[in-house]
């Protein structure tokens, strides 16, 4: 992927190539003295961000990026957009550097973080959209057109006019989807667009990712800590941990590699010592007379046996860990190798 | 042949689009800047009434000051007063094309400036003029008005014409000078506030000639914070009392200042992409 | 339980100055601001009384840098204040904060105030001898202790009027929360730099302006207490100063409360 020439290249919106992206972090004391310390003769400290990262992402692709809070997500979504500058390594989105922020490239890419606005607060949403249809110098047609699309997929046609300060938060990422969408992006990067809205607004902003980038066919890099957003959207995640790649694939294959331990529910017929169940395996959850434990992987054959021949068991079940608490380990920043 | 290749070379037309472009969007920021401002009417109406009140107050105080006194520094009152009108002018243009500046701070630390650096315009546009401030506006007409009507009345030569209003629009060199390295400093320090109001406290020492400060006071605030330069030379040039290599200083000094800020804003902006996550 | 509700507004001050100067940035940038709107005046009055001998609207080139100097003094005490703030917390809903507690909202702000005010004091003598060193005025030293004691006085009193002036405006925002800055700057900056004798000493005005002048509150917050300390007033001009000052004080005290209570009933109605 790599080394493999610019023929692949053309198809490819995004490539990485080891990409590194080091921070100077000024330590400041904690004591008022060493913070006057600091001040004459600053110490820093180096914060390697990004380990020489690589990846490639196609034309068309929507991807999911996951990993625990300070794992290097949003740095490299930075570096993709061309916000942050990359120390080392080689960075490629639709053929341009993004570093030099040439305005063909801005014109062709959009940046959405949930909790950063770029909507006029005091005014309607359409003052910002007319405005960014001067920036990127949209047609009046296409803008119509595009508009009144985008409106119609969110729902929000009759809140163009309502300044956004009486929106609802969920209203609002709709609008801040819409202005950033506005331009027809070809590569989309959406830092958490879902954070801090309720179910039906999540929903509702999934939806429209998944269409825009259908019918638009736009590449779409994604991060969330909503387990949802990911099941639902993205067929492939990169994990990130620790500015490292931990994992690039299927995120079927993700639950494989990761599970690493087995789910059984089991429905008792009889009292159960819940001291010597507990010497077995690891109890989950436990109402009489149903009980869920998990145990490790390789020991799950041989532990049903042991409770079907040492309790009184009505009915028992062998299951994978599920997916969403799979992802929620892989936040926790939990070392998992698969 | 010649001339072709080289108007090619120029690429007029490219420029001048990239001239409208920016044009366009200037104006329809400061429509939408307008557009908060009427939700706000009444706000709107008190800030002008007491910039108002307060301008006539202190026009009225200096009038009856320096006649009292005979003059002011050597300035007849009516001089003195055509120094307050350029004050204002400079002070005024500047708030109203700046205005954007004193909301930078909030958009550096809710980092809503990444939104302003992912689209293809110029940042420091954006920055810089993205809230012309329409209280100011309504008060150019008038101002322009009184100090064409006390100019006139100081009957200046073509000259002096000349370099003051060229030595008027140096100060607004300067004035973005400043309010681009405010910015810049924004970035590294998250600190806008206090610098701009000590330099918009400094600035009013310059409502009445520099000549009345004793040095080193004087000195400092001519030529170190240019208020000066920027308030009273205009002034003095057109009075015919400021020498031509005062004159050519004011020039150089607004080149350089714009130079060198637009250096701390390029150093600025590496900084805010190479720190924080 | 006079001594217990002392203490309890000496704890309010205290804790406010503390909270001061855990931001010292912002509380010396405050005082360089003062230094700085000071200097304006200065060298106006300086550059137009250049010489000693001559006498400009009544006054003499030593009574006149008195006067600016003991305006640093008397800002610091009398319009360093920052009830200010009560606008905000009334438009933010804070306000609700201190009604379900045993305190009283004005009291509570003035011990916050006074407290401020002897952090400013302190600063002000340091900026103060500066100056004065470094400009070497010709400054005029009151000796009549009578004097001195009624300039104490009336600065005092003046404090206690710019509060309520300031906890009026304040009260703007219990019908329209969005214009507490508007008029606090048409109030409050606007009319008091004009007014209270911070530019100017007022009776270089006209002599029918001034009548007019006198009979407002605002001359008491500066210009005159000045003149007490510069020995320009009569007997009778003093008299008739405390009375109409005493006069606004009260008044000023009835209005606020009476306009207070109709701005909480709708507060309270609005639930904010």
């Amino acid at each position: 992927m790599r080394r493999s020439g610019i023929k692949e290249n053309i198809n490819k919106a995004v490539v990485v190539s080891g990409l590194v992206k080091n921070f100077e972090v000024l330590e400041k004391g904690a004591r008022n003295i060493d913070r006057i310390k600091s001040l004459l003769k600053p110490k820093k400290k180096v914060v390697t961000a990004l380990k020489g990262i690589s990846f490639s992402i196609g034309k068309g692709e929507l991807v999911g990026f996951i990993g625990a809070n300070g794992a290097g997500k949003t740095t490299t979504m930075k570096i993709l957009s061309g916000l942050l500058y990359p120390t080392a390594g080689f960075v490629q989105v639709l053929g341009f550097n993004p570093w030099d922020r040439k305005r063909e490239f801005l014109k062709r890419i959009s940046l959405v973080m949930g909790q950063k606005n770029q909507l006029w607060w005091d005014l309607p949403a359409i003052d910002t959209l007319e405005l960014n249809r001067a920036i990127y110098e949209i047609p009046h047609l296409t803008f119509k057109k595009v508009l009144d699309e985008l409106v119609e997929i969110l729902d929000v046609k009759d809140l163009l006019t309502t300044p956004v300060r009486k929106l609802s938060l969920g209203q609002r990422m709709r609008f801040e989807l819409i202005a950033a969408l506005i331009h027809q992006p070809e590569v989309l990067f959406l830092d958490e667009p879902t954070i801090g809205l309720d179910v039906v607004g999540q929903q509702a902003i999934r939806d429209f990712i998944y269409q825009y980038n259908r019918k638009f066919s736009a590449t779409v890099m994604l991060t969330s800590h909503n387990m949802s957003d990911l099941v639902d959207l993205t067929k492939r995640v990169i994990v990130i941990d620790k500015g490292e790649i931990v994992f690039d694939g299927k995120l079927t294959d993700l639950i494989t590699n990761y599970a690493k331990e087995k789910i059984i529910k089991i429905y008792f017929s009889g009292d159960v010592n819940i001291g010597s169940l507990e010497k077995i395996c690891k109890i989950r959850r436990y109402a009489y007379p149903e009980a869920v434990i998990s145990v490790d992987r390789s020991l799950a054959a041989f532990t049903a046996a042991e409770l079907l021949q040492n309790f009184p068991v009505a009915d028992i079940t062998i299951e994978e860990e599920g997916i969403e608490s799979i992802v929620r380990r892989v936040f926790r920043g939990e070392a998992v190798n698969g | 042949m010649k001339l072709k290749e080289f108007l090619k070379k120029a690429n007029l037309g490219g420029k001048a689009k990239l001239v409208w472009y920016y044009f366009v969007i200037w104006l329809k920021m400061g429509k939408n800047a307008f557009m908060v401002y009427l939700n706000q009417k009444k706000i709107l109406a008190i800030f002008l009434i007491g910039k108002i009140i307060r301008f006539v107050l202190f026009l009225t105080f200096l009038y009856f000051l320096v006649s009292g006194a005979g003059d002011l520094a050597g300035y007849t009152s009516d001089e003195v007063i055509f120094f307050f009108l350029s004050f204002n002018l400079v002070d005024v243009v500047s708030q109203f094309l700046f205005r954007e500046v004193y909301r930078f701070r909030t958009m550096v630390v809710s980092g809503d400036l990444d939104l302003v650096l992912v689209k293809p315009l110029n940042p420091l546009f954006r920055i810089l003029f993205g809230g012309a401030d329409i209280i100011d506006f309504i008060t150019i007409p008038p101002l322009v008005a009184a100090t064409f009507y006390y100019g006139a009345r100081l009957n200046p030569g073509f000259l002096e014409v000349v370099f003051y209003l060229a030595l008027l629009v140096n100060s607004l060199l300067i004035s973005a000078a400043f309010y681009i390295a405010v910015i810049s400093a924004a970035i590294v320090t998250y600190e806008v506030d206090h610098t701009v109001m000590i330099f918009r406290d400094l600035s009013r020492l310059g409502t009445v000639p520099v000549d009345i400060y004793k040095d080193p006071l004087r000195f400092v605030i001519t030529y170190i914070i240019p208020i000066g330069i920027m308030l009273s030379f205009p002034a003095k040039a057109f009075l015919g009392v400021l020498g031509i290599k005062l004159i050519l200083v004011s020039f150089l000094f607004g080149a350089f200042s714009l130079f060198f800020s637009l250096r701390f804003w390029e150093y600025a902006i590496k900084k805010y992409t190479s720190a924080s996550s | 339980m006079v001594r217990l509700t002392m203490y309890k507004y000496f704890q309010v001050g205290k804790t406010s100055l503390k909270q001061e100067i855990a931001y010292p940035i912002n509380f010396v940038m405050w005082r360089v601001r003062n230094i700085i709107q000071i200097l304006l005046v200065l060298f106006l009055w300086d550059s137009l009384i250049s010489d000693p001998r001559k006498v400009l609207f009544g006054y003499s080139r030593d009574m006149i840098l008195t006067y600016i100097f003991g305006i640093m003094l008397v800002r610091a005490f009398v319009l360093s204040s920052k009830s200010m703030d009560v606008a905000g917390e009334v438009a933010r809903g804070e306000l609700s904060n201190y009604l379900i507690r045993p305190v009283n909202y004005f009291f509570y702000w003035l011990s916050r105030d006074f407290a401020s005010k002897v952090l400013n004091l302190s600063f002000v003598f340091v900026e103060f001898s500066l100056l004065f060193l470094i400009l070497r005025p010709d400054f005029f030293f009151q000796t009549n202790i009578f004097y001195i004691g009624f300039f104490i006085f009336s600065v005092f009193i003046g404090i206690l009027i710019y509060t309520l002036f300031l906890f009026i405006t304040s009260s703007v925002t219990f019908w329209m929360p969005e214009m507490g800055w508007g008029a606090h700057f048409l109030l409050n900056v606007v009319l008091v730099e004009f007014l209270s004798g911070v530019l100017f000493p007022l009776d270089i005005l006209p002599q029918a302006i001034q009548k007019v002048i006198n009979f407002l509150p605002l001359p008491y917050l500066v210009y005159f207490p000045l003149q007490i300390y510069l020995g320009k007033q009569s007997t009778y001009e003093l008299v008739r100063g405390f009375v109409v000052e005493i006069f606004w004080l009260g008044a000023l005290a009835l209005f606020l409360n009476f306009i207070w209570k109709k701005g909480l009933k709708v507060y309270e109605s609005q639930g904010r």
